[in-house]
């Protein structure tokens, strides 16, 4: 009788099993494939790894959010008015009336005050976001206070252009947390960073935290208490699935709604499939090489200008990135305020031999070039050895993996490193204090990408200061605009693209917005 | 109990001792070798903690919390005490004990290797025998070729080709992954197992979606050790065949059944059971490129990503573990060994 019902029971196995490998995702749940390994935390306070960062934007709500269409216009959430002083040094922020957190808790302003005072205090690593203003653990109780439950006032340490505090109140350090829940939570004075570390949540977006599996999924839950537009969906379920390949099969059978991770091959394969479309976005990512000028060599400015010379940037677009980056020389990512249309090098040999004749070079130049052993970078820097060594210039190309690559250019330990830069808020100011702002004239005396290269900006390093502190928007764009131009003409940096997003969505589902920082993908208008 | 019995009893105590004194010193070794490989490896794994953005004070400060200030033996002393309280130490990108990562990624890379391991046994050791049966005729260059390819053929690729026939074109089984989406976190976790879970909580259901994304990655794991495991049987059986007491044994009258199945493959077993205890070893270990094409939340899936994040704790955390049940398995394989064949005791005598 015992073995009869055991056949049974593996009988009705073999079937539901044969029957769910035709299942598609559930009506009411957003599934997204996306490597997200990397994810520490999900503390607004201290997130910033681009699958952290897509998820707490799903959790948490800033006061200030930037529109995604290009406009750079910001746009209020939590806050409904904001007026600046004439000095351009404090800020008044009137919170919308009627909003709840996901615990009931309303939304007010001493949330805000506790959520911004809480990054500086935590001295989290993506503090520097809200600390460039001058906070310190000391002053930022007098410089950020709710004056009553619906008015926070912010003082600045310097003066500063009001629309580069707005963007940054809208990157992910700016996220809210319900400030009466955290504190239940505090623990030995970690302002609940261990409690938002451990699967919880506390805040006031579309959705909230009900599971986090790290290294696997992340699970999110639609916030009852949210009043703001929706699609509708109940969950958004999001898996680590890392490899390219796997992410293509899973979306063309359906088994998955969102295709983060999709590399170039992918794409072709698959853009004759109906079921399966895309969505395009600029992301403000930017690959570049960073040149270090402490190398004899490369502190010559005719062999840097060589050396862009000597980058076929249009082959490298159209062959091995395939649609996934544009050809950008500037610092300033298209989208943001400032941006310029400036592409003055081309690969051109004959130049970039004669400059570096004029330079003293005669014979072969070898560089070490230190390279992420991962795509694009590995193609990218293989692609440019072949170019430079048409001109004599013999690129060691040293694959290295993610941390080494990390640490080899933060210790200046290089000739040329190969990489990325992403802005942290869709402000220009993101990437001029990196590319352009020298350590002393950094307010929190904190190194950029000049510094650890070994190159003194000048003037431009005061210059990009100064448009960060101008008023009048219009100044400020033209400021951008000229110091680009100059900075692309004689910065050790060969800016070579900007990287354009391209999601592998199913055809069924809309109204899925990518945002211009990292990360920034917005899910709650989804519906399919 | 017969005397004889008592003696091998007391013999294999022995040894058993013994092996357990070889196997605390090859643990205190492996463990010794991984701190060493771990810390002096060029990377910094503050950076993984901190990003690139961070300003040098934060650098400093997450420096000094993980004690990287310290000479290299005090940071073995302290790390080697925890471990003896069982205590893995955190892991720097997860923030959670390592060993309740573990914990959490070993079960479900313990059942795709088992089932794995099983596929490869049951058709691999008859396999072998019917190759060392009709060496060289055309069963034995089938088996051989099948397996060879099971042997050279990178089995990411194959993982890919398989769900690109089976999944996405035949749609036999399910795709990547562990369980569908809407199957998640409805079984309570007891076991860690999610086949063995929900066949206890009597979730048909969840069973057969978990057993239909796991077929197919377990197949390829079992095919890959199936190639091993016929190609060992294959050369013990040959080994065996032509011995005289099988000889004897066809001229005293025995079916080529008998002569073959109960006299040849019965020595054979002995061998054998080293050779699929280790490739049992062999698959946990390897599964790293099976479980990255599978997205399988098992432990290579864990070690390999917390290798590429610098993530010290956690891979020396799961090397310790694998390298544990490693040396398990073939202390147990050992002990079978011992007990199967007993004249590996008298010779030691």
């Amino acid at each position: 009788m015992r073995a009869k019902k055991l056949i049974n029971g593996v009988a009705l196995v073999l079937a539901l099993a044969a029957g769910q490998a035709l299942a598609e995702t559930p009506k009411n749940t957003l599934v997204v494939a996306d490597a997200i390994d990397d994810i520490i935390t999900l503390d607004p306070g201290e997130v910033s790894e681009v699958g952290g960062v897509l998820a707490a934007n799903q959790i948490y709500q800033p006061l200030l959010t930037a529109a995604t269409d290009g406009s750079s216009k910001i746009i209020g959430v939590l806050a409904e008015s904001w007026t600046a002083s004439p000095d351009g040094k404090s800020h008044t922020f009137k919170m919308r009336p009627g909003l709840k957190f996901a615990s009931g808790n309303p939304v007010t302003a001493r949330d805000a005050e506790y959520s911004l005072r809480r990054v500086v205090q935590m001295k989290s690593r993506s503090a520097f976001i809200l600390t460039q203003f001058g906070f310190t653990p000391e002053n930022v109780k007098d410089r950020i206070k709710a004056t009553d439950d619906m008015t926070l006032v912010i003082e600045i340490g310097d003066t500063y252009a009001p629309s580069f505090l707005y963007y940054c109140l809208s990157s992910y350090v700016g996220g809210i947390v319900d400030s009466k829940l955290v504190q239940e939570h505090e623990l030995n004075g970690d302002f609940g960073n261990a409690w938002l570390k451990a699967e919880n949540s506390a805040g006031s977006g579309p959705y909230v935290l009900t599971r986090w599996e790290p290294k696997q999924s992340i699970m999110l839950t639609r916030n009852p208490n949210y009043t703001g537009e929706t699609g509708g969906l109940e969950r958004i379920f999001l898996q680590h699935i890392p490899e390219s390949a796997t992410q293509r099969l899973l979306l063309e059978k359906g088994d998955i709604d969102i295709a983060n991770k999709l590399g170039p091959d992918d794409f072709g394969a698959i853009e004759k499939n109906p079921d399966v479309g895309f969505v395009d976005g600029r992301s403000g990512t930017i690959y570049y090489m960073g040149l270090n000028v402490r190398n004899e060599f490369l502190a010559k400015p005719k062999v840097v200008q060589a050396l862009k010379y000597l980058v076929d940037y249009q082959g490298i677009a159209d062959t091995i990135s395939r649609g996934t980056v544009e050809v950008h020389q500037t610092l300033v990512p298209k989208g943001f305020l400032g941006e310029i249309d400036y592409n003055p090098y081309k690969l051109d040999i004959e130049k970039a031999k004669a400059l570096l004749g004029e330079a003293g070079i005669s014979g072969e130049l070898t560089l070490d070039t230190v390279v992420w052993n991962t795509p694009p970078y590995t193609d990218f820097a293989q692609a440019v050895q072949a170019t430079m060594a048409q001109a004599g210039i013999k690129l060691n190309l040293e694959v290295v993996d993610g941390q080494q690559w990390l640490e080899r250019y933060r210790s200046s330990n290089l000739d040329i490193w190969l990489g990325l830069w992403g802005p942290d808020y869709p402000d220009p100011h993101s990437n001029a204090k990196a590319f352009a702002v020298n350590k002393q004239d950094a307010p929190d005396g904190s190194a950029g990408l000049a510094d650890r290269f070994g190159w003194n900006a000048g003037s431009l390093s005061q210059d990009a200061m100064a448009a960060v502190r101008e008023q009048d928007t219009d100044k400020r764009r033209a400021t951008y605009e000229t110091l680009q131009k100059a900075h692309t003409d004689t910065s050790p940096f060969v800016y070579m693209f900007q990287q354009v997003r391209k999601v592998g969505v199913r055809s069924s589902v809309k109204g899925v917005v990518l945002g211009q920082t990292f990360a920034d993908d917005r899910y709650w208008n989804v519906t399919k | 109990m017969p005397a004889v019995l008592i003696n091998r009893v007391l013999g294999v105590t022995g040894r058993i001792l013994t092996l357990l004194l070889t196997v605390g010193i090859t643990l205190i070794g492996l463990v010794a070798l991984t701190f060493c490989i771990g810390r002096v490896v060029p990377i910094d794994p503050v950076l993984s903690v901190v990003g690139q953005k961070a300003s040098e004070e934060v650098y400093q400060r997450v420096f000094l919390e993980m004690g990287l200030d310290k000479p290299l033996w005090q940071q073995f002393i302290a790390y080697a005490g925890k471990l003896l309280q069982g205590d893995f130490g955190t892991s720097f990108v997860t923030n959670r004990p390592v060993l309740l990562d573990l914990s959490g990624f070993f079960p479900a890379t313990l059942e795709l290797a088992t089932l794995g391991l099983l596929a490869g046994t049951l058709i691999g050791v008859p396999a072998g025998v019917a190759a060392a049966y009709w060496h060289d005729r055309w069963p034995d260059y089938v088996i051989r070729f099948v397996g060879l390819i099971g042997y050279s053929v990178p089995i990411f690729w194959l993982g890919l080709v398989g769900l690109f026939v089976f999944y996405s074109r035949l749609d036999w089984v399910s795709g990547p992954g562990q369980i569908d989406v809407f199957y998640q976190g409805i079984v309570k976790s007891v076991t860690g197992s999610l086949l063995i879970d929900s066949l206890l909580s009597g979730e048909w259901e969840v069973f057969g979606n978990a057993l239909s994304h796991i077929v197919l990655p377990a197949a390829l794991l079992g095919y890959y050790s199936l190639a091993y495991i016929s190609r060992m049987t294959r050369s013990m059986m040959l080994d065996q065949l032509s011995r005289e007491y099988v000889l004897t044994a066809r001229l005293k009258g025995a079916t080529e059944y008998r002569a073959v199945m109960l006299h040849a493959l019965r020595n054979a077993a002995i061998p054998l059971v080293t050779v699929i205890a280790l490739s049992y070893g062999g698959l946990l270990e390897g599964s790293v490129l099976v479980e990255t094409v599978f997205a399988w939340p098992g432990i290579g899936n864990y070690i390999a990503s917390s290798l590429f994040r610098a993530d010290i704790n956690a891979v020396l955390g799961g090397t310790v573990l694998v390298g544990a049940v490693f040396i398990l398995l073939n202390m147990i394989s050992d002990v079978v060994y011992q007990m199967l064949d007993p004249r590996s005791n008298l010779r030691r005598r």
